[in-house]
């Protein structure tokens, strides 16, 4: 079993690099922890880095694990290699580029790129962000899924990820006592399907809606609630089409005895407790 | 001063009486007490009844205030009188219809307020036509030609205090809520909306999509006031009188206190950046539309 700790980066690829900086920094509110050259890393918590952007093809789409230590990532190498995935050993360089000590890569079974990591940074100086938005952190990531039930086999069983709560196919996995750190959408297709920052409160959430408003940014879906996670959550687009997501009240599953996952609709009342309609293709 | 025990209804005047109630039971989701053909009344809490539409084509507004009896009645037609104000006596049959023991009104610019004693309490539990989570009226805003008279009169003669200010804007409080009564300098005067509270934010936003679906216009929110610290959502009724509901919000601690004053722009109305579509809640223009928000 391979034992995934929380999820801690997102790395994307993109042709425009300057542009993607200013979402990130002014639209999004995180704030730049580093400059590199055909990189820009941003900050979002205490952790030195959260999100990605590099040079190079928006197909680039890859998701950061942690594991505790050094056996497991290993571990974690050997099984999946015995399982015929082709495991790929980040060299030093590589290592360097995501803020972390060592790590490996590899493909999950749509083809989503997941990379599992030992030792990211954490940063010193606490995460101060481009604009008041009131972010907490990084918090989990949707993932696409050609074949909900091997994926959901893959996550569950091949790693440790325990489902909390399904819409329709659609499963919400648990890696620790957050309700999901990632959730599976079935979709045609490889890659993120949405990255979620957490916010303080409500009002962040609202607040955030009139600021993107004013500042033409397509908002997808909300203000609305789920009533899986009970997350108040905005959705809105990025650059290269990315769906991102702001939320504030994520449950947490601190019982796993007593916790049974239960099946929502796949419909607007299933994702939205308050009436909201998505426009994100994985959600209609 | 006379002291003001409660806000305890208001009745608005409507050339359709039938789209009114329509807007009161399905929209608003009140629950319909008693009609006949010239008044329907609507309960949203322990009260027998809050809202009142009356066949009235000049479309008058009343607010009605409880004071605590006959004796504390008659100083205040005293007091009145004193400052200018005009009282009638309510008769019996208006008293019935008002459902209190007695009552006295006067105009104060383009609104009438009734004084009432013993108003009506129901003993049956509240239960509303759609789950709209109303807990009660709480508040009516009115619109005034002159605000500083309408502070004089609310604080001076009765014995509402000002909690705070958004420019000349007044909040006035009777008891431990922000504001029951908010004066809004206008250039008419009236009913400007009538706020019931909902139980928390998820009916509000709930109630926010679903006013959309109905097709009501929503004129501002949802949103957060920084005065009172309530979530509100307004949208249009009948005859142009605006309706809000209303979530959490700070009580007031009179021993520590003090009203402020808010700059009057939009921001000093909402919290989250909302705009107002109405010359009382915003000085600016070029407002946005918003999902689940106003369409």
């Amino acid at each position: 079993m391979i034992n995934l700790q929380k999820v801690c980066y997102v790395r994307l690829g993109t042709r425009d690099l300057e542009g993607a900086t200013r979402f990130a920094t002014d639209i999004l509110g995180l704030e730049v922890s580093e400059w590199a050259k055909g990189a820009r890393h941003f900050k979002s918590d205490a952790r030195e880095h959260t999100l990605c952007y590099v040079d190079g093809d928006p197909s680039i789409q890859v998701a950061g694990f942690e594991v505790a230590n050094k056996d497991d990532l290993d571990q974690a190498a050997t099984e999946l290699e015995k399982l015929g995935h082709a495991v790929h050993v980040g060299t030093r360089e590589q290592a360097d580029a995501r803020m972390v000590r060592e790590f490996i890569a590899f493909s999950d079974p749509t083809g989503n790129r997941i990379e599992i990591a030992w030792r990211p940074a954490v940063s010193g100086i606490r995460y101060h962000g481009t604009r008041d938005a009131g972010i907490t952190g990084f918090s989990h990531i949707g993932l696409c899924t050609t074949d909900p039930v091997r994926d959901e086999a893959f996550w569950t069983q091949v790693c440790n990820a325990r489902v909390s709560d399904r819409i329709g196919d659609a499963a919400l996995l648990r890696i620790d006592e957050v309700h999901h750190s990632i959730a599976m959408f079935p979709t045609n297709r490889a890659g993120i399907q949405h990255i979620n920052h957490q916010v303080e409160t409500a009002d962040d959430v609202m607040r955030s809606l009139h600021f993107l408003i004013e500042r033409r940014v397509n908002i997808t879906f909300g203000p609305g609630r789920h009533p899986s996670s009970s997350a108040k959550f905005l959705y809105f687009e990025g650059p290269d089409g990315m769906t991102f997501e702001y939320s504030s009240g994520v449950r947490t599953i601190a019982d796993e005895l007593l916790y049974r996952e239960r099946q929502f609709r796949f419909d607007p009342k299933g994702f939205c407790q308050w009436g909201a309609k998505p426009q994100i293709r994985e959600f209609m | 001063m006379i002291a003001v025990e409660q806000l305890r209804y208001v009745r608005l005047g409507t050339s359709d009486l039938v789209a009114a109630a329509n807007f009161a039971q399905h929209i608003l989701g009140l629950e319909l007490v008693d009609q006949d053909d010239a008044q329907v009344a609507f309960r949203s809490d322990f009260r027998d009844h809050t809202l009142v539409f009356t066949r009235d084509p000049r479309a008058g507004h009343s607010i009605g205030f409880e004071v605590r009896d006959s004796e504390a009645l008659e100083r205040a037609a005293d007091a009145l009188a004193q400052n200018g104000y005009e009282i009638a006596a309510g008769s019996p049959e208006e008293a019935a219809r008002r459902k209190v023991k007695t009552f006295l009104s006067f105009d104060a610019k383009g609104v009438t307020v009734d004084l009432v004693v013993r108003p009506l309490h129901s003993g049956w539990r509240y239960f509303p036509s759609r789950d709209a989570g109303v807990t009660g009226l709480e508040a009516v805003a009115l619109r005034s030609t002159s605000v500083a008279k309408g502070e004089v009169l609310w604080t001076k003669v009765l014995s509402g205090k000002v909690s705070d200010w958004v420019g000349d804007a007044a909040y006035i409080r009777f008891d431990t809520a922000h504001h029951r009564l908010a004066l809004h300098p206008s250039s008419s005067s009236g009913v400007l909306a009538v706020e019931f509270g909902v139980e928390s934010v998820d009916q509000l936003m709930q109630s926010s999509y679903f006013l959309q679906d109905q097709q009501v216009r929503i004129v501002h929110g949802p949103g957060r006031r920084p005065s009172s610290g309530q979530m509100f959502l307004t949208f249009t009724g009948p005859d142009d009188v605006l309706f809000s509901y209303v979530a959490e919000g700070r009580t007031i601690d009179e021993s520590t206190h003090r009203p402020r004053q808010f700059p009057r722009r939009a921001r000093s109305f909402c919290a989250w950046g909302s705009r107002g579509h109405l010359p009382e809640y915003d000085t600016e223009h070029g407002a946005t539309a918003a999902p689940g928000g106003r369409s």
